[in-house]
C-alpha cells in the first residue's frame, strides 16, 4: 500500500486493541447512507493509483506538452522574473529534508534551526528595506499588498477615530495581478480604492495625486519600479501626502532593484511590501514563492504574520521564539488585524540562502549587471526601425516598454524568442505595447537575436504592407 | 576546552567577512554603463545592504548546523495535532525539480503551458469527486486564505441576490480554530459563539435559537477541532438551508473523512482543503501550503479567475467564464503552483483506493492510541475519534501540578515532536491543558507503540520525579525559552544588518 505501513495482521491487532471489529466501525457518526460504498464506481471517480515509475512517466508526459523559459531568449517578467538560483539553495531548502518536513516552530527548543533561518531571513529584509521590522514572510507580493492596505486601514481607525478615512490611493502603473488582489480584498473590507494613473513619462503624475490626497485616503501605495519598469520617485510621494498624513506603501516586484535603488526606509515609507519569488525562488508558474513584509517601528504591533524574536533561555543562552502571537489570529479570534496562520518559511529560507550565497558584493554586482544588460538591450531594440522607447527620458532597472506593431508574438516564437509581453490587456491606448525584462540570465547574444528577429519580422509587416 | 566559537554556530551575519561569497557572475557580456548616468538620476541607496558575506563551505555548514536543531518528519515522529504531518514522499519534489516546472513563467504562451493546464484540470477533477461538490479553485495559497476565498464567495452570492446588507452574521462553533472568528470579521460579518455540547458536538437547539434572516452562513469544521466527527451535519445543514444561509466546512481535518464520505453530501456549499495537511505537500517549516476551495453549483460563477478549461479539441486554456460576476483574484497568477504539482502527484499514486484507505487507517491509529493510553491520561471525550484524539493534563495536573506544557517538552527528550497543547483552548477543554496528538496513516504501529510507551512512562514520571519534566527538555542546545522577553522586548533583527 503507497505510504501505508502497517500489514493486515497489524491493523487486526490494533482493533482488537480499540475493541472494534472493523475499519467501518470507526465511521458510525457518518450516516450509513452517506457512506461511500468502494464497490459502486459511480462514487468516488478518482483513477487507480500509480506507482513511482508510473508517476514518473506520467508527469514527464505532461511536461513534454509544455516549454519553459530555459526553451527561448526569454524577455518576459511582469512579477516573475527569469532569474538563476544556486544549486545551494535547492540542495539545503528542497532536497535536505530538515526544513521542509517540519512544520511552524511552536516548540522553540526543537524549532532553533527554522526560528533562527527566520531571524536572518528578517534581518536581511530590514537590510534591504532599511525598515526596523519585517516579518516572516507572506503568501507573495499581491496578497502582501492587501496585507499592507488591511494593516493601514487598522492603523487609520485608531488614529484617526473621528475621520471617516476609507480609500486607498493606488497611484502610477501598479501590476494588474497586485491591483486585482488588492480590489478583491478592499471588497470584502469596504475599503474603497482610487487609481491615481501614470502621467506621460510612465511616472505618477504629481498633480493628480495632490489633488487625490484628501483625507478619505488612510494610505497611498506606489509601485517602484512600477508595472512599465519605470522607477517613481518615492520621496516626493512622501513629501506629497504629509498634509494628508495618510500612511505610505510601497510595493517592490523585484527586490533586486533595491540593491541600488533608495530604500523604503530612505523615501520615508511605512510599509513596504513586495515579491520575493526573484529571490532564489523558481517561477513554477508564479508560486509558491513569498511575499516580503516590512515596516517603520511604530507600527510593529498591528503588522500581520509570523514575526520571530531573539530572546533567551532559562539559563540566559541566547535563543529564537515566536514573538507578538497576541496579534494573531489564534488569541485575537476575530479581533484579529489579519486572519494570515503560518507564513512561506521555505521560500524565506530560499531568500535566505540566496543573498547570503551572493552577499553584500555580489547582490550589487547582480544589480549592476542587469542594469548594464537592460541599457544595452534598450538601446539594441530601440535602434531597430519600427520600435521606440515608450518612456525614454524615464529611469528603469530591469524592465522597459517599447511601443511597435502589434501581433508579433507568434512570428518571434517560431525563431525561438519569447518577446515583451504585450501590454494590450493593460490599458486604453498600450497596442503594440510591450514590457521587455531583463535579468543576469538574458545574454548579449539573445538580445541582438530578439533585435534582428524583430528588424526580421517588422520588414516582413512592412513588405506585406507594400505589396 | 577553547573558548574559540565554531564559526558553524554564529549567526550567518556573525560570521561575515567583507569580501567573501560563494557566487560570481559571467564576466559582463555587454558594456559597462555608468549606474547614475543610465539611472537618469534616480535617487540611489546611500549604503549597500549588509547581507553576510560567507564562503560556500561555511554557508553548507550554517544550515546544515541548524538543519540539525530542527526535529522533522524525515527524522522524528511528529504528531502535532490538527497539522496532519503525513511522511512527503520523495518522488514529489524529484518531479517537482525540473526545469519544465522550475523555469515555468506564467507569461509563457498559453501553448506552451498546456502540460500545466491539464495538471490543473485534472486536480481540480480530484477535489470534485472527493467533495462531491461541482466546482474547484485551486488559487488560495493556504487554508486561511481558502476560508477568506470561500466567505467572499458567499458574500458575493448574497450581493447577487441583493441580501448583502441582509446577511450580516456568521455563526462559528467555540471550538473552531481562531482562523475562523478572524476571516469572518475580515470580511465585515459579525460573528455569533456557538456554544458545544459536552462531547463537542453542536447544539442543533442553540444553532436553531440563532439562525435567521440575518445569518450568512455557519463556518464548521468536520471532523472537529476536538477530533469527533459530527454526527448531525445534514441537519445542521437543513437548519442553515431552510433560512437561505450557506454552510462552510473548513477543511483542515478532511484527512479523516476522504473518500469515506463526501461533504457535499451533507448539504455543505463550500469548503477548503489544505493539501499541505492531507494531501502531503510539505509543510516547508510553515509553508507554502495550497489552500483550494470546492463550492456547490449555485456558487461556482463567484470563483476566482482564471480557470483551467478543457476544449473537445482537447486542448487546455485559461478562461474567465464569469467575469461580471467573479469576486476576482486572491492571490497573483495561479496560487501555489508547485505545492499544487506535488499534492497531484501524491494522488495520482494514491488512487481511488489511496484516498479511502488513508482516512481509514488515519483513524485506525489515533483510535489506538486511545485505547492504549486510557486511564494514563484523562481523555477528553473517551469514544470513537476520527483522525487525532485529545488528552489533558487533568490527572497530572491534580496530582503533581505537571501541565501539558511539560509532558510535551519531555517528549522531546524522546525524540518525538510534541503534540498540539495550545489548542484547543481552555474555554473547551473545561480548564485543562489540552494535548491533541494525531499520528498519520503513515506512521508503523511500532512507532505508534513507542509512542504509547513513552507516553506512558512520562506518566509514570510525573508522580515519580515531577522536576524532571518540570526541567525538560534535557537534549537541546536551549531549554525553556522566555517568550513573554520576546514579546514584550522583540529584538527582531541582528543589529549587523543596519550597519
Amino acid at each position: 500500500m503507497p505510504f501505508i505501513q502497517n500489514t493486515d495482521a497489524e491493523r487486526r491487532e490494533m482493533l482488537a486493541a480499540i475493541g472494534v471489529k472493523s475499519l467501518e466501525e470507526l465511521f458510525h457518526d457518518i450516516p450509513a447512507s452517506l457512506r461511500i460504498n468502494m464497490a459502486d464506481a459511480s462514487k468516488l471517480k478518482l483513477p487507480k493509483g500509480m506507482g513511482e515509475l508510473e508517476v514518473t512517466r506520467h508527469i514527464e508526459g505532461l511536461l513534454a506538452k509544455t516549454k519553459n523559459a530555459g526553451d527561448y531568449a526569454f524577455f518576459r517578467g511582469g512579477g516573475i522574473y527569469n532569474h538563476f538560483v544556486s544549486t545551494l539553495v535547492d540542495h539545503i531548502a528542497l532536497f535536505d529534508s530538515s526544513f521542509i518536513t517540519a512544520y511552524t516552530p511552536y516548540q522553540p527548543e526543537c524549532s532553533q534551526g527554522t526560528l533562527t533561518f527566520i531571524y536572518e531571513f528578517q534581518s536581511c529584509i530590514c537590510a534591504l528595506t532599511g525598515l526596523e521590522v519585517a516579518n516572516a514572510s507572506m503568501y507573495d507580493g499581491a496578497s502582501a499588498m492587501a496585507e499592507a492596505m488591511m494593516m493601514g486601514k487598522h492603523v487609520a481607525e485608531d488614529k484617526w477615530r473621528k475621520e471617516d478615512r476609507n480609500t486607498l490611493l493606488l497611484a502610477g502603473a501598479h501590476n494588474p495581478e497586485y491591483e486585482e488582489v488588492v480590489r478583491t480584498y478592499a471588497h470584502t473590507a469596504g475599503i474603497k480604492v482610487v487609481n491615481v494613473p501614470a502621467g506621460a513619462d510612465g511616472r505618477i503624475d504629481a498633480a493628480a495625486l495632490k489633488t487625490a490626497l484628501t483625507r478619505k485616503v488612510f494610505a497611498v501605495a506606489v509601485q517602484s519600479p512600477n508595472y512599465l519598469g519605470v522607477i517613481e520617485d518615492v520621496e516626493s510621494v512622501n513629501q506629497a501626502r504629509t498634509e494628508s498624513e495618510a500612511l505610505l506603501i510601497q510595493c517592490i516586484a523585484e527586490p533586486l532593484s533595491l540593491a541600488l535603488l533608495q530604500t523604503p526606509a530612505e523615501a520615508g515609507v511605512d510599509i513596504a511590501v513586495g515579491e520575493g519569488q526573484p529571490l532564489g525562488n523558481h517561477q513554477f508558474l508564479g508560486g509558491p514563492a513569498f511575499g516580503f513584509f516590512a515596516a517603520r517601528k511604530e507600527h510593529l504591533r498591528k503588522m500581520p504574520g509570523r514575526i520571530v524574536s531573539e530572546t533567551v533561555d532559562r539559563n540566559g543562552k541566547r535563543a529564537f521564539a515566536l514573538a507578538l502571537a497576541t496579534r494573531e489570529q489564534h488569541i485575537r479570534r476575530e479581533k484579529a488585524t489579519s486572519n494570515i496562520c503560518t507564513n512561506q518559511s521555505l521560500c524565506a529560507l530560499r531568500a535566505l540562502i540566496h543573498l547570503a550565497a551572493w552577499g553584500k558584493q555580489g547582490f550589487t554586482e547582480l544589480a549592476e549587471h542587469t542594469v548594464a544588460k537592460t541599457q544595452y538591450a534598450m538601446k539594441k531594440l530601440a535602434g531597430v526601425e519600427g520600435v521606440k522607447l515608450v518612456n525614454p527620458d524615464s529611469p528603469v532597472f530591469n524592465e522597459f516598454v517599447i511601443q511597435t506593431t502589434p501581433g508579433l508574438e507568434k512570428k518571434l516564437l517560431k525563431k525561438k524568442i519569447v518577446g515583451g509581453l504585450p501590454l494590450d490587456r493593460y490599458g486604453k491606448g498600450r497596442r503594440g505595447q510591450y514590457l521587455v525584462a531583463v535579468t543576469e540570465v538574458t545574454t548579449r547574444q539573445q538580445i541582438d537575436a530578439y533585435a534582428d528577429a524583430l528588424a526580421d519580422v517588422l520588414k516582413g509587416k512592412a513588405a506585406a504592407v507594400t505589396s | 576546552m577553547t573558548n574559540a566559537t565554531n564559526p558553524a554556530d554564529l549567526l550567518l551575519f556573525e560570521a561575515s567577512v567583507e569580501g567573501r561569497r560563494c557566487l560570481r557572475l559571467p564576466e559582463l557580456d555587454v558594456p559597462k554603463v555608468d549606474l547614475k548616468q543610465a539611472l537618469k538620476g534616480a535617487k540611489l541607496r546611500s549604503k549597500p545592504a549588509n547581507f553576510p558575506e560567507v564562503g560556500e563551505l561555511d554557508l553548507v555548514r550554517h544550515f546544515k548546523n541548524l538543519a540539525q536543531k530542527n526535529f522533522s518528519v524525515d527524522r522524528n515522529f511528529y504528531p502535532l495535532g490538527s497539522c496532519t504531518m503525513k511522511y512527503n514522499p520523495k518522488i514529489n519534489v524529484t518531479l517537482l525539480a525540473q526545469p519544465g516546472f522550475t523555469r515555468a513563467h506564467p507569461h509563457l504562451p498559453e501553448s506552451d503551458l498546456q502540460g500545466h493546464i491539464e495538471l490543473m484540470y485534472n486536480l481540480e477533477g480530484y477535489l470534485r469527486e472527493i467533495s462531491g461538490l461541482p466546482a474547484v479553485t485551486l488559487q488560495p495559497a493556504a487554508g486561511a486564505q481558502g476560508e477568506m476565498t470561500g466567505v467572499m464567495v458567499m458574500q458575493a452570492y448574497f450581493e447577487d441576490r441583493g441580501e448583502g446588507k441582509q446577511r450580516t452574521e456568521i455563526i462559528i462553533p467555540e471550538s473552531a480554530h481562531g482562523t475562523n472568528p478572524a476571516t469572518a470579521a475580515l470580511a465585515g460579518y459579525k460573528t455569533v459563539t456557538l456554544k458545544s455540547l459536552p462531547d463537542g458536538g453542536c447544539d442543533l437547539d442553540a444553532l436553531r435559537a440563532v439562525v435567521g434572516p440575518q445569518t450568512a452562513g455557519m463556518m464548521i469544521t468536520n471532523p472537529s477541532t476536538l477530533g469527533l466527527l459530527e454526527p448531525n451535519m445534514v441537519e445542521i445543514a437543513k437548519i442553515l438551508h431552510g433560512v437561505g444561509a450557506q454552510l462552510y466546512m473548513d477543511g483542515a481535518n478532511m484527512n479523516a473523512i476522504q473518500g469515506v464520505v463526501r461533504p457535499g453530501d451533507y448539504g455543505v456549499d463550500v469548503m477548503h482543503f489544505n493539501l499541505h495537511k492531507t494531501y502531503s505537500v510539505p509543510h516547508g517549516a510553515g509553508g507554502p501550503g495550497a489552500g483550494p476551495i470546492a463550492v456547490a453549483a449555485h456558487l461556482e460563477k463567484f470563483l476566482p479567475w482564471p480557470r483551467p478549461a478543457k476544449s473537445t479539441d482537447g486542448t487546455f486554456s485559461l478562461e474567465n467564464p464569469n467575469a461580471k460576476t467573479t469576486i476576482g483574484k486572491v492571490r497573483s497568477f495561479f496560487g501555489n503552483y508547485g505545492a499544487l504539482v506535488m499534492a497531484y502527484i501524491y494522488m495520482t499514486q494514491l488512487g481511488r483506493e489511496g484516498v479511502r484507505r488513508n482516512a481509514e487507517n488515519a483513524v485506525l491509529g489515533a483510535n489506538y492510541i486511545r485505547a492504549k493510553l486510557r486511564g494514563h491520561y484523562h481523555i477528553m471525550n473517551d469514544k470513537t475519534c476520527a483522525h487525532e484524539v485529545v488528552f489533558t493534563d487533568a490527572t497530572q495536573d491534580k496530582e503533581n501540578g505537571i501541565h501539558a506544557l511539560d509532558i510535551a517538552k519531555r517528549l522531546i527528550d524522546y525524540d518525538i515532536h510534541p503534540m498540539t497543547i495550545y489548542f484547543p483552548q481552555a474555554n473547551v477543554t473545561g480548564g485543562h491543558g489540552a494535548m491533541m496528538v494525531e499520528p498519520t496513516e503513515t506512521e508503523s504501529k511500532q512507532t505508534l507503540d513507542f509512542f504509547i510507551d513513552v507516553m506512558k512512562k512520562i506518566a509514570v514520571e510525573s508522580k515519580e520525579n515531577p522536576q524532571l519534566l518540570k526541567d525538560a527538555p534535557h537534549n537541546q542546545s536551549v531549554v525553556r525559552l522566555d517568550e513573554v522577553r520576546a514579546t514584550t522586548q522583540p529584538q527582531i533583527y541582528c543589529p549587523m544588518c543596519m550597519a
